[in-house]
C-alpha cells in the first residue's frame, strides 16, 4: 500500500468513528424517496425520454414565463425614446438619447427577461439534485463527442441563448471540459438567430422548402459543434480525459429564496460585464449610423452614413459569396444581436418586416444559393456582443473571446464559402 | 467478465464487473496517478463495502452506494477498483 493509500484510509477510518458515534439512522426500514425516484429518473428505458421532458418544460417555463416581460421591456423603450425625440430640441442629443441611449438599453434589456427565467430553470434543477443525474445520464454520448456529461445542459441551453449557456458552464469541474464546452456552445444556434433564418429561408426558398432549410442550418450548427470539440480535444486542450466522478446528491425540493438568489447572482453579472459592452456597441453604431450628420439627415438615410461606407469597404470581402454591401452592414449590425440583422435590413430597403421578403428576392439581393450561404453565415460567425462578454467574463481574459471572434468568422467564410462553390458546382445560381 | 461464470469462484473481481444489486468489498485501488488519488479521496478505500445500485441508460457510468453516498463513476474509473473475492 503506498502512503496515499494510507493516508485516505486512515482519513474514512476516523470518519467512520465520528459518525458511528454521533449519527444514529433508521435507514433499511423503508425505501427513501430519493430511490424511488431515481427509479423513474435513471431507469434504463425512461430516464432518456423523461428527461428530455424536462428539458422542453424548462423552454417552455424560461420563455412563457419571461416573454409578456420582453414585451413591456421593448416597448417601454421606444415610448421613451419616441418621448425623448419629441421633448428635445437639439437634433443631436434627441438622436443620441432615443437611438443611442434608450434603443441601446433597450437591446440589452430586451435579452433579460428569458436569460433569467432560463436561469431560474437551471438553479430549480441544481438545487433539486437533477443536475447530476442529467450529467450521469448524457456521459457516455458527450464523451464520445469530446465533450463530458457536464456538458450537455450548458449546450442545450444555448438553442434558447448562448449567454446563460456559457455561464452554466461554470457547474463543470474539469476546466478543459470547460473551455471546450465553452469555445464550441455558440455553434448553438440561439433563438435570436431564428428570425433571421425565417426571414431568409421564407424569401428564397418559399414556404414549402423554408423549413428543411432552417433545420439543416440547425443541423450543421450541431454539426461544427461536435467537429470543433473533437479538433479542440487533440490539439488546444490535449490529455487523458478527466475522470466523471460525480456524487449524486439526495432530491430536494427547490426552495423558492434560493432558487431567485442563484438566478440573481447568475443575472447579475450578465447585466454587469456583458450589459456595459453591448450598451457600449450600441452606441457605437448608432454614432456610425448617424455621421456625417448632414449626409443621413440626421440618421435618416443609413445609405449615407459612416456604417454604409464601412459596409462599401466591406464589400469585396463578401461580393465572393454573392452579396452586396447592405448584406455587410447587416452582419455588422448582427454583432450586437443577431436579430438586429432583420431590421437592419429592413432600415436600409426603406420597408417594413412584412415585404422584406420580397423585396430581398425581387431586387436581387439574395438568391437560394447565396441565401443559403447567408444563413450558414450567420449560425457561425460570433454570436453576439454579449456572448463574447460572457466568454470574456468566463475565462477571465480578453484572448478567449478574441480566439472566438477570429475563429468563428473565418469558419463562417470558409463554410459559406463552401456552399457557394459546392452549389455553383451543382449548377446552382 | 465472462470467466466469473466458469466456476472460478475465488478470483477477484473489479468494481466494473458488479452487476446491479451486487456488493462488494474494496481490496485495493490500483494506484494509477490523480485518477487513483481522486477515487480514493472520495471515499473508495480498501474494506469499504459498497453496492452497484445500476448502471446509466447507456450502460456506462455506473452508480454505486457507499457509505450511504451515491457516487456516479465511469467504467472506465471503476475497472481500477479490485473487490475482495466473495462466493455467491
Amino acid at each position: 500500500m503506498d502512503i496515499s493509500a494510507i493516508l485516505a484510509k486512515s482519513r474514512y477510518d476516523r470518519i467512520k468513528d465520528i459518525v458511528d458515534q454521533t449519527v444514529t439512522s433508521d435507514k433499511g426500514a423503508v425505501k427513501t424517496y430519493t430511490e424511488m425516484l431515481d427509479r423513474a429518473f435513471l431507469h434504463r428505458y425512461l430516464g432518456i425520454p423523461i428527461f428530455l421532458t424536462f428539458l422542453w418544460v424548462m423552454f417552455q417555463f424560461a420563455f412563457t414565463v419571461s416573454e409578456p416581460f420582453a414585451v413591456m421591456i421593448e416597448e417601454a423603450f421606444s415610448l421613451l425614446g419616441g418621448v425623448a425625440e419629441q421633448r428635445i430640441s437639439q437634433p443631436h442629443l434627441a438622436s443620441f438619447i432615443a437611438q443611442g441611449v434608450f434603443g441601446g438599453l433597450g437591446a440589452v434589456l430586451v435579452f433579460i427577461p428569458p436569460i433569467f427565467g432560463l436561469f431560474l430553470a437551471l438553479s430549480i434543477l441544481e438545487d433539486s439534485g437533477y443536475l447530476a443525474r442529467a450529467a450521469f445520464l448524457m456521459d457516455r454520448l458527450m464523451s464520445r463527442l469530446g465533450l463530458c456529461g457536464h456538458s450537455f445542459i450548458p449546450m442545450m441551453i444555448g438553442f434558447g441563448c448562448n449567454v446563460p449557456a456559457i455561464m452554466a458552464t461554470r457547474s463543470m469541474n474539469d476546466e478543459r471540459d470547460r473551455m471546450i464546452t465553452i469555445l464550441v456552445s455558440p455553434f448553438i444556434s440561439c433563438s435570436a438567430r431564428l428570425p433571421v433564418y425565417v426571414l431568409i429561408a421564407g424569401a428564397v426558398f418559399g414556404p414549402a422548402y423554408a423549413g428543411t432549410a432552417v433545420f439543416s442550418v440547425y443541423a450543421i450548427g450541431i454539426a461544427l459543434a461536435i467537429l470543433s470539440a473533437l479538433a479542440f480535444r487533440k490539439t488546444l486542450f490535449r490529455g487523458e480525459t478527466s475522470p466523471f466522478l460525480l456524487e449524486l446528491p439526495e432530491y430536494a425540493m427547490p426552495n423558492a429564496r434560493s432558487a431567485l438568489l442563484h438566478m440573481w447572482a447568475r443575472g447579475r453579472a450578465f447585466l454587469h460585464r456583458a450589459g456595459t459592452l453591448i450598451f457600449g456597441t450600441t452606441v457605437i453604431v448608432w454614432f456610425l449610423s448617424v455621421n456625417p450628420w448632414e449626409a443621413t439627415g440626421g440618421g435618416q438615410l443609413v445609405a449615407e452614413s459612416y456604417l454604409a461606407q464601412l459596409g462599401h469597404a466591406m464589400q469585396p470581402l463578401v461580393s465572393p459569396l454573392g452579396w452586396d454591401w447592405m448584406t455587410a452592414v447587416a452582419l455588422l449590425f448582427g454583432l450586437l444581436a443577431k436579430e438586429v440583422v432583420v431590421g437592419t435590413y429592413g432600415v436600409l430597403l426603406g420597408t417594413g418586416e412584412a415585404t422584406l421578403g420580397e423585396s430581398l428576392v425581387s431586387l436581387g439581393i439574395f438568391t437560394p444559393l447565396s441565401g443559403f450561404a447567408f444563413m450558414c453565415f450567420v449560425l457561425i460567425y460570433v454570436p453576439c456582443a454579449a456572448t463574447l462578454g460572457a466568454i470574456s467574463r468566463e475565462t477571465n481574459s480578453i484572448r478567449w473571446p478574441a480566439f472566438v471572434l477570429v475563429f468563428q468568422t473565418a469558419l463562417a467564410f470558409a463554410v459559406s464559402g463552401l456552399v457557394v462553390g459546392a452549389g455553383r458546382l451543382l449548377g446552382f445560381a | 467478465m465472462k470467466e466469473e461464470y466458469n466456476g472460478i469462484m475465488s478470483r477477484s473481481r473489479r468494481l466494473d464487473e458488479l452487476r446491479a444489486g451486487q456488493r462488494g468489498r474494496i481490496k485495493s485501488v490500483s494506484p494509477c496517478g490523480s485518477l487513483g488519488q481522486r477515487l480514493m479521496a472520495m471515499g473508495l478505500v480498501e474494506g469499504e463495502e459498497l453496492e452497484m445500485i445500476r448502471l446509466a441508460p447507456s450502460g456506462d457510468p455506473i452508480e454505486v452506494l457507499l457509505r450511504g453516498c451515491r457516487l456516479a463513476l465511469r467504467r472506465s474509473e471503476a475497472r481500477m477498483v479490485n473487490l475482495e473475492a466473495e462466493g455467491e
